[in-house]
């Protein structure tokens, strides 16, 4: 056996015998032993290496139709086509993914304004709860986390104001609706904001909690009403555009007008299918009508128990054939699964794989 | 049951159950013991369908369908190795079209260690491992694309195969191609049984490359497979019986729970 061979044979068993354990040992002992929480990074891991693999298709393509391109073979302009198509979707893809990246970040910034004001409400309610933000396990005072939120809204405030959301947006009734409703939570929050600098917070009064609660409220609906603008904003420009004519305009109908072919070519085989030429062919054209009778209201006019005949013919014999092939196929895997997992192959497979 | 994820103790019974009964075929065999496998017209027409492909000067297809890296795939990289040594030997163009960039890569391995193991290793043309797409209907259309312009004489279909099945093998149909199909998906083959001269169903797939190739390993996966079968069989023969008693005659009702050791033995043995 060449090293090759033995480190591949290694791996396959080294990967085996880890899935292996995981589905037998019971998930309370792999949660004492720490695999639980690392599953996930293993298993995502493996989902990594996998996918390095689609690098191998785009240079199979590349190659393969860049040679058709250079050379002029028959049929270039198929293979230039595609170049162009793989590259502009790469490309349009890419920037989209970009953009919709840097929204996702800014609207999390702002999202957190609500989930920051809840937190420090449920700390400072609760003096003996061992959460906290500071390493050494304390709560950081009251005082200072009031102080660390303002600042923070008032820098996101103070960001989202030079995004300049005027320059955004559409002209619709909608869209000046939503940047009403936008500049309405904008003052209430800055309203809040100035009174939470104003008084004291060296203990949490009920006024206090309340005062944080509009705080909370308000980044929500201030947050709410920005997203939805940057969300249709996102939508607008080139790039969204080009992506969505690539995309719906000409991917998904292509996939469909493939899908409909589907339908002529079921009539054509049943045609073929159905001629009777053998007892088997007649027994399949006998089931195929009754089905097909069983299906529709005619059905029922030649033959009362048709539709009741028609879901048996699918319920019992066709169910049973099916888990029958099912069975058959799973436990063929199973085996075949035992013989990759200790790479029992003969000489030239082992080699060859 | 106390998760899909994980077995019960009725499950690891069973799975060493299985292992069990693998080693012992695997063992039998390799002790020099020799066991038959069923003809299977099927597979005997793989030959027939190359030697046309020889005669008429056309070449040939292999199609993995959208099988990802499974058991299903090497059940049909078996095919597929034997196929290209035949076609090798009579020079024979295989095109090798794929949907899968991972599996691009094994079957490339394997059609290159074929042509070598027939001594015909520059012959192998790595341009006929085409990869089309990931897409389902993208990888249909690509496919028919490809057989309609190389006009293959015969064109195989093995592996795991969905709504595109249909589309696959009506290409082939269209330019005159012999083909023969295997699906370990029920759904298709009915579609496949329509539309291809030979159809090979469910396991018969996994049976077929140890059928072409006779080697010892794989026909030892194949009895060890028949085994396990039979002796599920036997389960479900029991089970039944024991629930069909058991609810006929109230005396003896004791059999129903009896039943379900048989039939449903994982979900019955819990932790």
């Amino acid at each position: 056996m060449d090293s090759r061979t033995a480190l591949i044979r290694s791996f396959t068993f080294l990967g085996g015998i880890y899935f292996f354990f995981h589905f037998i040992v019971p998930e309370s002992a792999l949660e004492v032993i720490g695999i639980k929480d690392a599953h996930p990074g293993i298993s995502n891991g493996f989902i990594v290496i996998g996918a390095m693999a689609i690098g191998l298709g785009i240079i199979n393509l590349v190659i393969g139709h860049g040679s058709h391109v250079v050379f002029k073979r028959r049929g270039w302009t198929f293979s230039a086509v595609l170049l162009v198509s793989l590259v502009s979707t790469l490309g349009v893809t890419t920037a989209q993914w970009i953009r919709n990246r840097a929204v996702s970040s800014e609207l999390q910034r702002i999202y957190v304004i609500g989930e920051f004001s809840n937190r420090i409400l449920s700390d400072a309610s609760d003096v003996k709860n061992p959460k906290s933000f500071s390493p050494a396990g304390e709560l950081p005072k009251l005082e200072f986390r009031v102080h660390a939120l303002t600042k923070y809204v008032r820098e996101v405030l103070g960001e989202v104001e030079r995004a300049s959301i005027e320059g955004h947006g559409d002209g619709s009734q909608e869209s000046l609706t939503l940047r009403e409703e936008l500049h309405k939570n904008q003052i209430l929050l800055a309203a809040d904001l100035d009174r939470v600098e104003t008084v004291s917070w060296e203990n949490l009064s009920d006024s206090n909690k309340v005062l944080l609660e509009r705080v909370s409220q308000h980044a929500g609906g201030y947050a709410t009403a920005y997203s939805v603008i940057r969300r249709r904003d996102a939508e607008q420009g080139l790039i969204p555009q080009m992506y969505t004519v690539l995309y719906s305009g000409i991917f998904e109908n292509l996939g469909a007008a493939m899908f409909a072919l589907l339908g002529v070519y079921i009539a054509a085989a049943a045609f073929r299918a159905f001629r009777v030429r053998s007892m088997e062919s007649t027994l399949m054209m006998v089931a195929a009508l009754v089905v097909m009778l069983g299906q529709i209201s005619f059905g029922k006019w030649i033959y009362e128990d048709m539709p009741a005949l028609r879901q048996w013919l699918l319920e019992v014999p066709n169910s049973a054939v099916f888990r029958a092939i099912r069975f058959g196929a799973a436990v063929a895997g199973l085996m075949l699964a035992i013989r990759m997992w200790f790479s029992i192959e003969s000489k030239t497979s082992s080699e060859g794989r | 049951m106390t998760g899909i994820e994980h077995a019960t103790p009725g499950i690891i019974v069973l799975l060493g159950l299985l292992s069990a009964v693998f080693c012992w075929s695997f063992y039998s065999v390799r002790a020099g013991r020799k066991f038959e496998i069923r003809k299977i017209p099927g597979i005997d027409a793989i030959e027939d369908a190359i030697g046309r492909s020889a005669e008429q000067g056309r070449a040939i297809s292999f199609s993995t369908g959208l099988t990802d890296i499974s058991p299903t795939l090497y059940a049909c990289l078996g095919v597929l190795e034997s196929i290209t040594k035949t076609a090798a030997q009579y020079k024979l163009k295989l095109l090798v079209p794929q949907y899968s960039p991972e599996v691009m890569a094994v079957v490339e391995d394997t059609v290159r260690q074929a042509y070598r193991d027939v001594g015909k290793g520059s012959l192998f043309d790595p341009s006929t491992i085409k990869f089309l797409s990931s897409e389902q209907f993208a990888f249909a259309s690509g496919y028919m694309g490809l057989i309609h312009r190389e006009k293959p004489g015969a064109a195989f279909l093995f592996g795991a195969f969905a709504a595109e099945s249909l589309i696959l093998a009506e290409a082939g149909q269209q330019v005159g191609a012999r083909q023969v199909a295997a699906s370990v998906s029920p759904e298709q083959v009915a579609f496949f049984i329509c539309t291809c001269e030979y159809t090979l169903i469910g396991e018969e797939l996994f049976g077929a490359s140890a059928y072409l190739s006779r080697d010892p390993v794989q026909v030892a996966t194949v009895v060890a497979q028949d085994r396990v079968k039979l002796l599920f069989c036997v389960f479900i023969l029991i089970g039944v019986v024991c629930a069909t008693v058991g609810s006929w005659d109230s005396t003896l009702s004791w059999l129903n729970p009896v039943s379900l050791l048989f039939l449903s033995w994982g979900d019955v043995v819990t932790w």
